[in-house]
């Protein structure tokens, strides 16, 4: 009897939370930009992610995403906080409002824009295929990828290509974790950005030892924001002006990153 | 090696920050939960039924599921599912909820072990007490209470050490404490990127907290030798 | 009205009536030893006394003031009893030393927390203390104790805390002091020093109510012996006529069982 009366109180539990959790569908009800002026910081969802973000010798968060955000919060007459995140919670800590944006080199693949409100595209992109740099020569196409185990970071964009080849995979924490099983021997090769692959790996970077052999597809980056969220449209234009008048190329510049012309964006 | 020693004074400067946010979640969690276990501990030997039940029902919820599961919930619940966003963004409001998570997980581990203690006091320390016409509050600050202490000092020491390792696990809300600074440099932090001996070496710092507080904890348990 | 008068004591746990209406009767200055089975309620029935158990019936006065009565409206409060309870001293069977205090803290102890209730106590904190103190450290030296005075409850025999314990008893001046087997936790050799002291506090005249197995104490330290059997006293009276010619079957039976075992 008691036993019964813990489990029906247990199950009670479960649905109530279950149902609250139902009810989430946010939708803000009122202007985001309004909500980020009104408390005068633009909190930025970020993880440690060389070029986009990453820190200087002070401490400070430099890198093509970090600038452009500060000089985005700035037109908006705010602050920028930099928050790095544990990056598959980038949806709920949206939600949650911890962050107001996320915008970290993130791919714009089908989950990305059915979870959040995302900018146009402001970079090119592209998953690449990382082996031990002794066996780069063995792969020319992708037939040669036939029968190798993949590292994968969870949920990335990596991911689906790896699910695409058909190959069996592993799926780690984050895109360095994935370098360490290839550098380890643990897996053989892995699948991760290109933005990250050109600043990580080859010659005279940390991973020398290990090198990109092909592009398996092409793919953008943008910025995501709660969903309904008013300061997207706020940041396309933010994007198209600093395009035009080429503080958008400077920046891209100094990180030596190559941007999408936002005049043809958006469509 | 060359290569590590290079990287050491970053790499220090690093995990010592983390190791600050490891430290005060320490010292809180264990400021809060010593004394709010002997509350939850009441309640749930109160000869109030309805408030007993309720007790052991949260400390049954608490202890059986997943620490990592509660600050999960802690810190996205509110803003997510209420939609009122009480943390905030920054490292405080995580500092604050990872604290409040911590707090109440281990006040419901502690308030077990006070229970068994005071449990195992003999009722004729009480009646002692009472003949001698102690008030209740009397018998248990003046004579069961260092009894207890005594007692629970062994069961205290092994959750105390467990949460010296556990606040580990506040990096699921990004609290960057210093195993998030570790594998940080493992993605890319300063400068140095594909670095695993940082996360390795974390687990000196451990250790040697660790060891300091088992000294304290032992001198403690020698201090309260004298009586049996 | 006898100095201490005890009318119509029952208490039931359960569905078990223990005590089933216990009169008794003690003058001040006299010592009552009860004796009989174990299971007779002798022990209850001093719980009783000190408030440890509440009667479900029954009345408890001493020297004409009704300290309880199960009819009484207040009879449950813990407040009322904490302070009527120090009419009564209880040495208990496993002495209940408090074993993080020396022997002198053990017997000041109570002493110190009542002075708290004292008018004008922070002014007098230092002068009552003392006096505490002294008076403590006295009793100890009436139980022989005077070199164990800071020594820890394990640090001393069984016979050596049960002294403590009656001091710790006797530092709260009980009208009455009473003794649940004061002796049966002890080895045979430690129960003389005991005896010995009970016996002392006898020839001071301190009214005292000793629950007890041994019967040849009980009849030369006893001013009264009260047998009891199934949850009342069958036979009250001096101890040559209970124990020496017991008038009830019963009581025979009992003494001689005992005397054979």
């Amino acid at each position: 009897m008691k036993k019964t009366l813990i489990l029906i109180t247990a199950l009670a539990l479960l649905l109530s939370l279950a149902a609250c959790g139902g009810g989430s569908g946010g939708k803000s009800d009122s202007s985001d930009k309004a909500y980020v002026q009104d408390k005068g910081t633009l909190v930025v969802g970020i993880t440690d992610f060389a070029p986009m973000d990453y820190k200087d010798a002070d401490g400070q968060w430099i890198g093509f995403d970090a600038d452009m955000a500060k000089a985005f919060a700035e037109s908006l007459g705010v602050e920028a906080e930099f928050i790095e995140i544990d990056w598959s919670n980038k949806v709920p800590e949206l939600e949650n409002k911890s962050i107001d944006v996320v915008w970290n080199g993130m791919t714009l693949n089908d989950e990305a824009l059915e979870a959040m409100a995302c900018s146009n595209a402001y970079c090119e992109n592209a998953q690449t295929v990382i082996v031990p740099a002794e066996k780069a020569g063995d792969y020319a196409t992708e037939a040669d990828l036939e029968g190798l185990v993949f590292a994968v970071e969870d949920g990335s964009a990596g991911e689906e290509q790896a699910v695409a080849l058909g190959n069996e995979y592993t799926e780690v924490l984050t895109q360095a974790d994935a370098l360490l099983e290839v550098r380890s021997g643990t897996s053989d090769a892995a699948i991760i950005d290109l933005q990250m692959a050109n600043a990580m790996v080859g010659a005279d970077t940390d991973y020398a030892d290990l090198a990109a052999v092909m592009n398996l597809n092409s793919e953008q980056y943008g910025v995501g924001f709660r969903k309904g969220s008013d300061l997207c449209q706020a940041l396309n234009d933010f994007f198209l002006a600093s395009y035009e008048d080429g503080t958008m190329q400077q920046i891209a510049d100094t990180y030596g990153i190559a941007v999408i012309d936002q005049t043809a964006a958006g469509k | 090696m060359e290569h590590i020693l290079q990287q050491m004074p970053i790499v220090l400067r690093s995990l010592n920050a983390g190791f600050l946010q490891t430290l005060k979640l320490f010292f809180v969690t264990g400021l809060g939960a010593i004394p709010l276990g002997l509350v939850i501990a009441f309640g749930s030997m109160s000869r109030f039924r309805p408030l007993s039940v309720l007790t052991r029902l949260v400390v049954w919820v608490v202890r059986g599921t997943p620490l990592m599961i509660q600050l999960l919930i802690i810190y996205y619940f509110p803003g997510i599912v209420l939609h009122r966003a009480i943390w905030g963004g920054g490292e405080a409001g995580r500092f604050l909820a990872a604290a409040i998570a911590f707090i109440f997980n281990y006040a419901c581990y502690f308030s077990e072990i006070y229970r068994g203690g005071i449990q195992s006091v003999p009722a004729g320390q009480t009646e002692a007490g009472l003949v001698l016409g102690m008030t209740r509050p009397q018998i248990f600050f003046r004579v069961t209470l260092l009894q207890v202490v005594k007692r629970i000092v062994p069961p205290m020491s092994n959750e105390i050490i467990t949460l010296v390792k556990d606040t580990a696990l506040a990096r699921i809300i990004a609290l960057q404490e210093i195993i998030w600074a570790g594998q940080a440099f493992l993605r890319g932090s300063n400068g140095i990127a594909g670095a695993l001996w940082p996360l390795f070496f974390t687990a000196v710092y451990y250790l040697i907290f660790n060891g300091v507080v088992t000294l304290a904890l032992e001198r403690l348990e020698k201090r309260l030798d004298y009586f049996r | 009205m006898a100095f201490l008068d005890v009318k119509g004591i029952r208490k039931a746990f359960g569905g078990t009536e223990v005590l089933r209406g216990v009169d008794l009767t003690l003058e001040q200055g006299q010592v009552l030893s009860l004796i009989g089975s174990s299971g007779a309620g002798k022990t209850t029935l001093l719980r009783c006394l000190n408030f440890l158990e509440t009667p479900d019936a029954g009345s408890v006065s001493v020297n004409g003031e009704v300290l309880f009565d199960a009819a009484g409206p207040a009879a449950r409060r813990e407040a009322d009893i904490r302070r009527r309870r120090l009419h009564f001293g209880l040495v208990f069977q496993s002495f209940n030393l408090f074993p993080q205090y020396t022997a002198l803290q053990n017997v000041a102890l109570a002493g110190k927390l009542l002075a708290k209730e004292e008018p004008e106590f922070r002014g007098r904190k230092k002068q009552l203390y003392r006096d505490i103190d002294d008076r403590a450290r006295q009793l100890l030296e009436q139980m022989g104790l005077a070199d164990r005075l800071d020594s820890y409850p394990h640090q001393l025999s069984g016979g050596q805390q049960q002294r403590v314990a009656i001091a710790r008893a006797l530092a709260l001046q009980p009208d009455i002091l009473c003794f649940d087997e004061p002796t049966s936790a002890l080895d045979p050799e430690l129960t003389a020093e005991v005896l010995r002291v009970i016996r002392g506090l006898a020839q001071r005249r301190t009214t005292m109510v000793i629950v007890t197995h041994e019967i040849a104490f009980a009849r030369e330290v006893s001013t009264q012996v009260a047998f009891m059997d199934g949850g009342v006293v069958v036979e009250q009276g001096p101890p040559e006529q209970v124990i020496g010619a017991p008038a009830l079957e019963r009581t025979r039976r009992f003494l001689e069982s005992y005397m054979s075992s």
